[in-house]
């Protein structure tokens, strides 16, 4: 009760300081494999961005708008655990990439295991830096259960 | 407007928003998708001003159980509102006198207005938004633009220079548009103007319509307080 009295009370006085500074940005990274792979192998971006957008699905995203919202939940999740690691930040981005990555077609020898990292963009000078600031520990995918 | 117009305009303009909120989460599966299931019927008895004492208190048990599921705010400062209106909205009516419905309600009013206050101080007085740096930041490395064509507008420092003072301006005076109402209804409308881009550029849709709901508290607090001073 007392956590949850915590967690209320910024929506009951919040703070308003919206984009105060423009802190580094994360990035999910995941992976998915039956045999060991490099540090550096085999990862991909989740839910990377599309190039343009149209009218009509801009329009559509004001009322429609479910994968962007996850996804700024998101980027909540990867802040959070840098700031305050819990559990329950790593399950739950376990479970959207659970939930919404395909495993390979046709399935690789062996069972599956998933893997995701969080890359952090910032601007260093005028040069756009990244750098990775978490790597998860490997859970067996189990898909969309 | 009368409180009792604005308690009905907040309770159906939220319903709205939470519809729109739920909706989406009946894409997911299990307890989660049946709490949104229980929310949406809540919205509608809102909506419809059909039982709307208890719907509030469903949808405040809701907003806890949602606190609890998402370990904070699910969707950042549109959450935030969220919970504020339905607090405030659902307290007031709760409350024994007109004085305490008023003082819960205008508390909301005044939480608008620093909404907007507290955003624009924030940034003028930080250099990098003053200078134009920090929208250009936000478009070339952050995680909010929708599409990777909007990256390319990092490389119009003079527009986004612009466009920073133009929110800086607005936010920072808003509070003066309480001294008259026409001026405060102008007022709403560059903020939901405002809203609209956010969800244009950044997909911030959860945001326009929370914060319209919001707009009724402050349409009724205007006159309430001030009246039309000059």
């Amino acid at each position: 009760m007392v956590r949850l009295f915590f967690l209320l009370l910024p929506g009951l006085i919040p703070s308003w300081e919206f984009f105060k500074a423009i802190e580094p940005s994360p990035r999910v990274q995941w992976r998915l494999f039956s045999i060991p792979l490099e540090d550096g192998e085999g990862w991909n971006e989740f839910r990377p961005r599309p190039q343009r957008l149209s009218l009509l699905t801009i329009l559509r995203r004001l009322f429609w708008n479910p994968r962007w919202n996850d996804s700024l939940y998101l980027v909540s999740l990867s802040e959070r655990l840098m700031l305050n690691p819990t559990q329950h930040s790593v399950d739950e981005i376990f479970d959207r990439l659970n939930f919404y990555v395909s495993a390979p077609d046709p399935v690789e020898e062996g069972p599956l295991n998933l893997q995701f990292r969080l890359i952090f963009v910032r601007r260093e000078g005028e040069q756009i830096t990244e750098s990775i600031t978490y790597i998860s520990e490997p859970r067996s995918f189990r898909g969309r259960t | 407007m009368t409180l009792d117009a604005a308690f009905r305009a907040t309770e159906v303009l939220i319903a709205l928003a939470f519809l729109q909120q739920s909706a989406e989460f009946m894409l997911r599966s299990g307890v989660e998708r049946a709490i949104f299931a229980v929310r949406i019927m809540a919205c509608l008895a809102l909506l419809f001003g059909a039982q709307t004492e208890l719907a509030l208190l469903v949808l405040v048990v809701i907003s806890l159980w949602m606190l609890h599921r998402f370990q904070g705010p699910y969707n950042g400062g549109s959450d935030r509102m969220s919970l504020l209106i339905l607090w405030c909205l659902t307290l007031a009516q709760w409350m024994p006198t007109l004085f305490w419905q008023e003082v819960i309600f205008g508390y909301l009013a005044f939480q608008l207005t620093l909404s907007y206050f507290i955003s624009g101080r924030v940034k003028i007085v930080n250099p990098e938004w003053r200078s134009g740096r920090a929208l250009r930041d936000v478009f070339a490395f952050s995680a909010y633009p929708v599409s990777e064509n909007l990256r390319q507008l990092s490389t119009r420092p003079r527009l986004l220079w612009a466009a920073t003072w133009a929110v800086i301006l607005f936010e920072v005076v808003f509070p003066l548009a309480l001294l008259n109402q026409t001026l405060l209804i102008a007022a709403l409308c560059i903020g939901a103007s405002f809203h609209l881009s956010n969800a244009i550029f950044f997909g911030l849709n959860r945001f326009v319509w929370i914060w319209m709901a919001a707009y009724p508290s402050l349409l009724w607090f205007q006159g309430r307080v001030f009246g039309d001073v000059f």
